[in-house]
Parts: C-alpha cells; sequence; structure tokens
C-alpha cells in the first residue's frame, strides 16, 4: 500500500497511538517510576488479560453483534480448568478442556443467535447468567486455587525476559491481525457487519461465520480465563464481573464501530493499553478509585465523541 | 437560444428566487452561479446527471447547507435561510427520496411531529391532531385515515403523509426528489393528480427525476443544470427530449439504447414450473448464451421475488432449475453463485454493496473464497482483478481502497457489475439495473450487457421502465401477479402490449 | 485529522495534570503521594474497597498513625470488594513504586498469595490487616508476611452465637447471611457462630446463604428467606452490611421488631440501628485500631524492630 492509502486504512489507530503516547509522556513527566522496564513490563501484563478479551469482541463487534457473556465464560472456563487441574489431570490436557468449554459456550451463543434468532444482545446476556451460575454450581460458590509451578508458569514464566501473558497476548493480537485483514474469514465478518444482506448475497454463509465469531469470542474469553487463573493461583467463580464493558471500552476506545462493518484489532490492543496504562499511572500517582472511575469513563466518552465529531463533515 | 428571459411578461409572480448561487466544497464547485426561479403554482423540472448539482441547490433551499455566494428572494425579499426549521418556517418544504417518517407513529402523529396541539399542562390533544392531520390528507384527496400506522401504508400513501406534513407547514415551495421511483404506474398516476392540485392552491412544485416521460407529461418548465451551471430553463412545451437530453449531457446521444444483437446460443438457465405459494405460480421460461431477456411487470408482481428465488435468497416450494442443460438444487446465493450466476439487486444500498467497505472489498466479495489460497486471500490476485473492474467498467474513484459510500450512484452501480464480472459468472439476473442513476452512467450499462450478451452470457434484465426493456431485450417476459403474463419478441413487442400485459389484461401471447 | 490527533493530545493531558494538581492541593489526604517528600518513608494500605464504612475506619486510624510516626501513607483500593485481580493489579503498581511497607486487607485469602511472593522478591515488608492470607497456600508459595493484625473472627461469632442463644432463651429457629464462600473473615465469623449455638439443642439454623457482603443482597436473600422460612427468629449476618439490607426486609415484611438482628464490624450505622431498636445487636471490630496498629506496626519493621506474628485487636459486642 501507499504510505497515503496505509494512512487513509489506519488513521484512526494513529491517533490512538498518539494518545497513548501523550499519555505515557504525561506519566512520565510526573512520576519517576512509570518508565521503567519492569514497570512497563508490568502494564503490559496487567492488560493482557483484558487485551485478549477485546480481541474476541472486536471481531463480534465488527460483525455487528454484542457479545456480555464473556466475563461469565472467564469464570466457567477458569473453574472447569481448576478443577481438573485439582483433580491432578495433566496441565495440557486441563487447559485444553478449559479451552474447550468457552468454544463451546461461545458456539451456544452463536447458535441462538443464528439459528435461534436471537438478538445477540438477548442471547449473550442470557448465556451471561447461565454460565455465572454454572460456574457457581459447579465450585459451590467457592474459588479453586493452588496449582502446581508446572501451570503457574503460564503468569510468572518468561520468554527472553518478557512474562509469558505479554508473549500470549502479542501472538494472538499477531494471529487476530492476520485472520482479520488476510482471510476470507476477516474479510466476512467486515462484509457481514457492514451488510449482512448484500453478504448473504454475494454468496458468504452468513450463519456459519456468525456462529464462528462467537465461537472465536468464547475460546478467547477461556483462553484469559486460565491467564486469569495462573495469576491468581485461583479461579473464582465470581471472577469476571464487568470483564465485558472493560473489553468494550478498550475496543470502542480503539475505533471499532458498534454499529459493526469497521474495526481493528491494533486499534483494540492500543485501547486496552491506553486502560491499562491509565489505571497503573493513576496508582503510580496515589490518585483514589473514585476518581479513576470518572477518569477512564471520561476517556472512553472522549475517544467516541471526538472520532465521530471528526468523522461527520467528511460525509 | 430560446431560453425564456427571466422577466417574461405577466407570468405568475415568482415565489422563490435564486440569483448566482454558489457553493464550494473542498476540492470541486459544486455550484457555479445558479440562476432559478420558481413561480406560484408551476411544476418546475430539475434536470441533470448526478454531480450536476441538483441536490446541493435543493440543500440549500431546504435550508441544509449555506450558500457560498448569491442571492435568495422570497416574494421579491432577500432572505437568508439559516437551516432547515427556518426553511419549513417560512414555506419552504422538501420531500426527500428516503422519507423521514417514524414507522411506529400514526400519520397523523407524523404530520405534526414536533408540532402537536397540546391540551393544558403540555398533554397532546390527540383529537385535535387527529381531526386536522386528517383534514390535511382529505385536501390533497388521498384516501389515508390520519390513525393508520405508517408502517402499515404503502409506499405512495407514505409519500403522501410527507406532501401532508410539508402542507401542515404551510409549504409555498415543495421540492419532490425522485417522487416516482419507487410507486407502480397506479400510483404514479394519482401522484400527479394530487400534484395537480397543489398547483391549483398555487403551489410552486420543484421536480426532480430521470423520467423524462414524466416531465412531459406533468411539468411546466424545465431548467437544466450541468457540471454546477445553469445550462438553460425551457418551457415543456417548447422543447423535446432530445434537446434536454443534450443540454444534460452537453453531446447528442445518438442512441439513448445501443442495442447490438449477439448471436444466440445454447441453453443457460431454464425454469420449469417453480412455485413460491403465494408469491409466484407456474413459472416457466429459458435464457440462452447471448440472449438478453427483458423482465417487465408492475411492482409487486413478483419479478424481483422470482429473480431472488432462483437465485437461491428464497426458498421454493416447488418446480425444476436448470443450469447449463442439468438440473440443480439452488439452495443458498453460494450455490448459485458456485454455478455461475449473478443478481445484482435493485436497492444496492442495502442489497448490493457493503457501504462502509472499499471499491476493491466489494468487488472482490463474492469471490473472495477463489482469491484465497490455503485458507489466506491473494493481495496481489485482488488488486489486479479491481484494477481490471476499474478500468474495463471506467469506475471514476481515487483508488482501489475508497469506500464505496463515497461514490456516486452510477459509480456504485458499476462496482456491483463489477462483482459478478469478477466472479466470471455465465447467467447475470439485472433487477432495476440503471435506477436512479444518470443517462451518460445508463448508457455505459447498456453497453456492458451489449458486451455481456457479445462473450455469450446469458441476461436476464428486470426494469420499470419499459423504454428501456424495449430498447435492450431480444426477448421480453411480462409478469402479473407472480405468474408470467406474457411474452413477446423484440419486434412485436410494443408498449401497450407490455403495460396490457402487466395489467393482466392481455390474452396470452404464444411465444 | 491532525487537529484531531492534537486535541485528544492536549485533552488527556490536561485532564491529567488536574487530576495530579488536585492531588497535590491536598495534602491531608490519603493520596498524597505526588506531595511525598524526600526522607519519609511511604506505607501503603490497600484495603477490599472505599465504599465500606469499615474500611473508611481503617483508613482514618491509618492517617492517625501515618501522622504520629512522620511517614507518608498512601491508601489504595478497587472498586468491588470482590475484584481480586485489580487488587493485585494495584499491588503490584505499589510494588513498582517501591513503597517501603505494604499493609493490605486481601480481597481473597488465596488469590493474594502470588502478590505476597512478588513483595518478597523484593524486600517489601507485607503487613495483613483484618483478614487472614490463606496459611497453605502461603507455605506452598514459599510468601511471608511480616505479620498479621485483626481481630479474632471466630471469637466474634462465637460472641454472636451466644447472644442470639440468650435472647431466645436456648430455643428458635436461626437464618445466617453468609459473606462470599471462601472468603476467611467470614467462615471464620459462620464457625465461631455455628459452634456457639450448636451447644443448645433448642436452636436450629434452618438456612444459611451468601449475600455476598453487600446490602442489597442482604436485603433481597433475605426477603426470600423469610418466605420460606416465616417461622424464622433469628439473624446472624456476617457483616453490617447485610444486616443492615436484612433489616429494611424485615420492615417491609411488617415483622420489625420480632427479629432479633446481630450483625459484625460495628459501623456507625448499625449501633444507631440498634439505639433505635432494629437491630439488636453487633460485633465491634474496631477497625480504625487495626489501621493504627498496622501502620505503627510497618514503622517498627521499617526500624529494624522485632515484631509478633499475630497482633489480636479487641473484640466486643455492642447490644
Amino acid at each position: 500500500m501507499k504510505p497515503r492509502e496505509f494512512l487513509a486504512h489506519s488513521g484512526r489507530q494513529f491517533g490512538t497511538l498518539v494518545g497513548l503516547f501523550a499519555l505515557c509522556a504525561v506519566l512520565w513527566a510526573l512520576t519517576p517510576h512509570f518508565l521503567t522496564v519492569s514497570n512497563l513490563l508490568n502494564v503490559a501484563q496487567q492488560t493482557s488479560i483484558n487485551a485478549v478479551i477485546a480481541v474476541g469482541l472486536t471481531f463480534v463487534i465488527i460483525s455487528g453483534g454484542i457479545d456480555l457473556s464473556v466475563g461469565s465464560l472467564v469464570a466457567f472456563s477458569g473453574v472447569v480448568t481448576a478443577s481438573l487441574l485439582q483433580r491432578a489431570v495433566p496441565v495440557p490436557l486441563a487447559l485444553l478442556a478449559g479451552l474447550v468449554t468457552g468454544l463451546a459456550c461461545g458456539l451456544v451463543n452463536g447458535l441462538l443467535i443464528t439459528y435461534g434468532r436471537l438478538p445477540p444482545f438477548i442471547a449473550t446476556l442470557g448465556l451471561m447468567s447461565v454460565a455465572r451460575g454454572g460456574a457457581l454450581l459447579y465450585t459451590d460458590g467457592r474459588p479453586v486455587s493452588g496449582f502446581d509451578e508446572e501451570f503457574r508458569w503460564l503468569a510468572t514464566g518468561e520468554v527472553l525476559r518478557v512474562p509469558v501473558p505479554v508473549v500470549i497476548m502479542i501472538v494472538v493480537y499477531v494471529i487476530a491481525h492476520f485472520v482479520l485483514r488476510r482471510t476470507p474469514f476477516g474479510r466476512y465478518l467486515f462484509a457481514i457487519g457492514g451488510n449482512e444482506e448484500a453478504a448473504l448475497l454475494s454468496g458468504v454463509r452468513v450463519r456459519l461465520h456468525k456462529t464462528v465469531v462467537y465461537g472465536v469470542c468464547g475460546l478467547l474469553s477461556a483462553l484469559a480465563a486460565v491467564m486469569l487463573t495462573a495469576r491468581l493461583n485461583s479461579a473464582q467463580p465470581i471472577a469476571g464481573i464487568n470483564y465485558e464493558l472493560d473489553a468494550i471500552a478498550a475496543t470502542v476506545i480503539g475505533g471499532t464501530s458498534l454499529l459493526g462493518g469497521q474495526g481493528s484489532v491494533v486499534g483494540t490492543l492500543i485501547g486496552a493499553l491506553i486502560m491499562g496504562v491509565l489505571r497503573n499511572g493513576l496508582n503510580l500517582l496515589g490518585v483514589s478509585s473514585f476518581i479513576q472511575q470518572v477518569v477512564i469513563g471520561a476517556v472512553i466518552i472522549l475517544a467516541v465523541l471526538l472520532d465521530t465529531a471528526f468523522k461527520r463533515p467528511k460525509r | 437560444m430560446t431560453a425564456i428571459p427571466p422577466a417574461a411578461p405577466l407570468t405568475p409572480r415568482a415565489v422563490l428566487t435564486l440569483r448566482g448561487i454558489r457553493k464550494a466544497y473542498p476540492g470541486v464547485v459544486a455550484l457555479d452561479g445558479v440562476d432559478l426561479e420558481l413561480r406560484a403554482g408551476e411544476v418546475h423540472v430539475l434536470l441533470g446527471e448526478n454531480g450536476a448539482g441538483k441536490s446541493t441547490l435543493m440543500k440549500i433551499i431546504s435550508g441544509a447547507v449555506a450558500c457560498d455566494a448569491g442571492e435568495v428572494l422570497l416574494d421579491g425579499v432577500p432572505i437568508e435561510i439559516r437551516g432547515p426549521r427556518h426553511a419549513q418556517a417560512v414555506g419552504l418544504g422538501i420531500i426527500y427520496q428516503e422519507f423521514n417518517l417514524i414507522p411506529h407513529l400514526t400519520a397523523g402523529e407524523n404530520i405534526f411531529l414536533g408540532r402537536e396541539p397540546r391540551l393544558l399542562a403540555g398533554v397532546i390533544d390527540q383529537r385535535a391532531l387527529l381531526r386536522a392531520a386528517q383534514k390535511i390528507l382529505d385536501e390533497l384527496g388521498v384516501a389515508i385515515d390520519a390513525r393508520s400506522v405508517v408502517s402499515r401504508l404503502s409506499v405512495a400513501q407514505q409519500q403522501m403523509v410527507e406532501v401532508a406534513k410539508a402542507l401542515s407547514l404551510n409549504a409555498r415551495v415543495l421540492i419532490m426528489d425522485e417522487p416516482t421511483s419507487a410507486l407502480t404506474e397506479q400510483e404514479i398516476r394519482e401522484l400527479f393528480a394530487t400534484i395537480a392540485r397543489l398547483k391549483a392552491r398555487g403551489v410552486a412544485l420543484v421536480y426532480i427525476s430521470h423520467r423524462m416521460e414524466e416531465l412531459f407529461a406533468i411539468g411546466d418548465r424545465v431548467t437544466v443544470l450541468r457540471d454546477g451551471r445553469h445550462v438553460g430553463t425551457r418551457l415543456i412545451g417548447e422543447t423535446t427530449m432530445s434537446e434536454l437530453v443534450r443540454l444534460m449531457v452537453g453531446r447528442d446521444l445518438k442512441d439513448q439504447f445501443p442495442k447490438q444483437a449477439a448471436p444466440v446460443g445454447d441453453e443457460a438457465l431454464r425454469v420449469a414450473g417453480l412455485r413460491r405459494n403465494g408469491v409466484l405460480h407456474d413459472i416457466n421460461f429459458t435464457l440462452r448464451r447471448g440472449e438478453v431477456v427483458g423482465l417487465a411487470g408492475l411492482m409487486g408482481s413478483g419479478r424481483t421475488e422470482l429473480a431472488r428465488a432462483v437465485f437461491g435468497a428464497d426458498p421454493i416450494d416447488g418446480g425444476r432449475i436448470f443450469v447449463g442443460g442439468h438440473e440443480r438444487q439452488i439452495g443458498s446465493p453460494r450455490a448459485a453463485i458456485g454455478l455461475g450466476l449473478g443478481f445484482l439487486t435493485e436497492d444496492r444500498k442495502h442489497q448490493g454493496l457493503v457501504l462502509g467497505l472499499s471499491v476493491q472489498e466489494n468487488t472482490c466479495l463474492p469471490s473472495v473464497g477463489a482469491f484465497s489460497r490455503f485458507g489466506v486471500m491473494q493481495v496481489a490476485h485482488e488488486s489486479a482483478a479491481t484494477a481490471a473492474r476499474i478500468a474495463e467498467l471506467r469506475i471514476k474513484t481515487p483508488g482501489p481502497h475508497q469506500r464505496v459510500v463515497t461514490l456516486s450512484g452510477g459509480n456504485q452501480q458499476k462496482v456491483v457489475l463489477g462483482k459478478w464480472l469478477t466472479t466470471a459468472a455465465g447467467v447475470f439476473i439485472f433487477d432495476e439495473p440503471t435506477r436512479g442513476i444518470d443517462v451518460g452512467a445508463k448508457v455505459e450499462i447498456y453497453q456492458l450487457i451489449n458486451q455481456l450478451a457479445a462473450r455469450g452470457a446469458a441476461i436476464l434484465m428486470i426494469s420499470s421502465e419499459l423504454p428501456e426493456i424495449l430498447g435492450m431485450s431480444d426477448r421480453i417476459l411480462v409478469m402479473h401477479a407472480g405468474r408470467i403474463a406474457g411474452e413477446f419478441t423484440a419486434a412485436e413487442a410494443t408498449q401497450e402490449k407490455l403495460l396490457a400485459a402487466a395489467l393482466g389484461r392481455a390474452g396470452l401471447h404464444a411465444a | 485529522m491532525k487537529t484531531h490527533r492534537f486535541l485528544t493530545l492536549s485533552l488527556i493531558t490536561g485532564g491529567f495534570a488536574l487530576i495530579a494538581g488536585c492531588n497535590r492541593t491536598e495534602p491531608t489526604s490519603a493520596a498524597s503521594v505526588a506531595g511525598a517528600t524526600a526522607g519519609k518513608p511511604t506505607v501503603a494500605l490497600v484495603v477490599k474497597t472505599l465504599n465500606n464504612p469499615f474500611f473508611l475506619d481503617m483508613q482514618k486510624g491509618a492517617e492517625e498513625a501515618a501522622r504520629r510516626f512522620g511517614v507518608n501513607l498512601v491508601v489504595q483500593a478497587a472498586d468491588r470488594e470482590i475484584d481480586v485481580e485489580r487488587q493485585m493489579q494495584i499491588i503490584e503498581n505499589l510494588i513498582e513504586r517501591k513503597v517501603a511497607a505494604l499493609c493490605i486487607t486481601p480481597s481473597g485469602s488465596r488469590e493474594i498469595v502470588p502478590v505476597i511472593v512478588k513483595a518478597n522478591q523484593v524486600g517489601i515488608p507485607v503487613v495483613i490487616v483484618d483478614t487472614r492470607a490463606d496459611e497453605k497456600a502461603l507455605v506452598a508459595a514459599g510468601g511471608k508476611i511480616a505479620t498479621f493484625i485483626g481481630s479474632d473472627n471466630y471469637d466474634g461469632g462465637k460472641l454472636a452465637g451466644a447472644f442470639v442463644a440468650e435472647k431466645l432463651g436456648g430455643k428458635g429457629h436461626l437464618a445466617v447471611l453468609e459473606g462470599i464462600p471462601g472468603h476467611e473473615t467470614g467462615d471464620a465469623r459462620l464457625r465461631g457462630f455455628r459452634e456457639a449455638v450448636a451447644k443448645f439443642p433448642g436452636l436450629k439454623i434452618v438456612v444459611s446463604q451468601p449475600a455476598n457482603w453487600e446490602r442489597d443482597q442482604g436485603f433481597n436473600v433475605f426477603q426470600n428467606m423469610l418466605q420460606s422460612n416465616p417461622t424464622v427468629t433469628a439473624l446472624f449476618a456476617c457483616n453490617d452490611l447485610m444486616a443492615l439490607g436484612a433489616i429494611e426486609a424485615i420492615a417491609s415484611a411488617g415483622k420489625a421488631g420480632k427479629i432479633v438482628v446481630v450483625g459484625f464490624d460495628a459501623q456507625p450505622e448499625a449501633r444507631a440501628a440498634i439505639t433505635k431498636g432494629t437491630m439488636s445487636a453487633t460485633v465491634a471490630q474496631f477497625a480504625s485500631r487495626m489501621g493504627s496498629t498496622a501502620v505503627e506496626n510497618a514503622v517498627k519493621l521499617l526500624a529494624g524492630e522485632k515484631i509478633a506474628d499475630f497482633t489480636p485487636v479487641a473484640i466486643e459486642l455492642i447490644k
């Protein structure tokens, strides 16, 4: 692509990136603790879980849907993995079981939406409650905790001095970006989100791809669940409450339209990092958690406000 | 020049006069010194190709955009239109192609939306509202109950609600943008009757349409715009269609319908006994390679439904479909595309294009699978195909990555055509291929149809414009009430015969 | 396009400067890190949440001690009491900031362990307050804490149980509102309560369900309990918030004054309810003393003094 076309394509992400850098610059000026290698890795690690969930949500939102169940799926897949680990099931098998749980729940979402013709909001709202209840039932409401080092490596290990969660996040984003930009599946998501009828009449298997995208979202929630469980050395049935909102926030800050048909995972990554950096920075500055909530809300509103304000005259 | 001098004597007084209107957008001058004079009780037709500046001019009158230079006089007094509400308040109304009605409110509530009569304490006086709304509808001479919910009204009735809404604001100038594009013949006649009543009340009407024959039926004067300039104003009675076309295009169009017959080959598509309960009944027809078959019929006669059923977009209840002589089950558009069918839908914005995606992404959408290897798209193939389409269809776009929403109607339609050329389809179903696009682009699309036929493609062309059907088809099918009600060769067909068949009044012709 | 970016940038920048500025002008606030002066060590107190009066009391006590000993104090918490991941992030960020000592009220007894280990690795002493860290998990992970400061919740539960028995004359149907399951504090209170009532064969716990420490859930859960168990004559709630919620449910069921309600924490509102007669008793936990003792111990640690493994904070029943 020529530079001009690249900018037209990626201008929005570029803007968000400038916002992220600006944020970092301000924090650098305000506190000496921010711009250190260990703190930046720390931020990346803290961002990784939200970032992984947000990829799945970005896919779903680009396809014109929404998934409210991700937080509950984190809890459910987490306790499934954890309970298997406690029964001395080999780590790879327990991981696989957790991921399959997430995938299966996601596919249920997808089938309810495509074949059941439920609006995505309703279907995933339902599953949000079902999965949460399932997690509580399965564990009798108690956290499942205490795993061996092999599993904990997912949180504590390092690859080339980079923490494993950050490595997982990077790998997920590279794959997701490739899928979105270079595979028919990715292209179809944009087409379905942009105009489902036109996609159908162009021979796109709309129902298949819509079902799959919710499966992917569930799978990524389960991956986040595994990361969270390893990090806390515990899986809680009440984990992941409000995670869907954090993930939606990252997606929206990253420039993905809630109306579907446009967006990018690169933007979402930057959005998730903005949220992570904000929280980290406000902690470092000792700002109270109440003000933090106000600031994060304001950033979401600001990002979308600027987006729409500067898009309008171009039409 | 035979233009009427602006100060023609003793004509009805001018309600609205525009002088020297100029409007520039970054990089393009949309209007350059345009004059327009609207008189009470006239139907003033505004003609011009897409991009000639008609919509910008209308937006200025309706207050949606402000002009850069020039003056607007209302009853001879200079006025500055400050915005849409202000325009309404001074009696300038507009009815857009896409209506601004709230579907789940009643006709009456829509007419008085935002200006509901109130009782004390701000409660809406529903009875007064309905009474006033019904009075306006009755005066218009339309049979609409003010209590009926808008979403249950036909398109024509919704349009009348829009007209009533404008009249409730005491509109003295009423702009109608392509008012007949979605109406049946009968509804058009009713619309024209209403327009006559409005004229009698002294309303000045601006009428925008691409259908030239309509202009002669109802217009009084016509103003032609080209490239943002005023190129002439004529009395309808003193001009001809060819003069107007010449003014619009800036050159002579030798032939509006450049039909070239291609050699007819083998059977490409055959439909036998096709049935869709309540919609299609016992449909039989054949398309041959190199043949253009026109499909005429009124709105609601089942033309589009037939196309969708053949293409697998709607389920069928019976019948057989043969492609290239073999019987096929077509369960989905995907299956149809796999068999070499292409379907250009009548509604390109809602069904044909993904407006937010680029020219390239739209052009390649049905072919994404073919352009992929091991699940990865081959960008080079996509770019090459898109570049080829842009060149052969002469699509005016800054580049393949331009979002199609920014293109003009004609160019958007070419992108839809490009989609099906890219799939290398052999059977094309074109549903209203030239709707809402300008004369120049129409001719280009006709030429493309010729080329496709010459290459051996079979084409089914659905159209509401009888001249187009007559001008471009080798054979013509006419639908009425879900059945094929007539079949004509190009030689024997006339407008009268087609219309009679479409109205279900013809004895069935032997093919 | 470009203006857009710069506007975003300047707005975010401006917002930040404003927030940082606010903090600086409030030197008395707990969040006075930006104003930290060189030389003074910074002690951090991380509680479960700052929208529960119990922890606000703890914060007050800690602030008082910080002034007394001349140290900087940072108090932080997640928005939700149960958000263990967020609490972990906050502590990680404080470790990054290189605070001198950490006082923590864990949101999750086991979930807190990994981050204690992180603090150990960089040599920041950890003082646990109010809620114990899970002993077994801590040992397994090789983590260690400097001391635990807190009331014996088990004893508090016993006090509550004995009170209920006395009030009912050793006979009646009891209901219990639990905290979040698997939570050390709540479990200990519950254990103490159950053991105390078990001594009276006439007392029977007919229903016991979690209301997750929250007031609105206390209301809902107890309302449902009253529907299914109309014979209940006494309620033990593992904290005051749930008890206060339950009182509203009792009032709306028209049973005001007919059910003995015992809470835990002795929050001001609970004390007021006892005065009014809508609530019978609460177990006083002296959060403020916990806060000050925690800071005091942290200061001692920094001065190299030896401290006890466990500093009990008195507990008493308020009737």
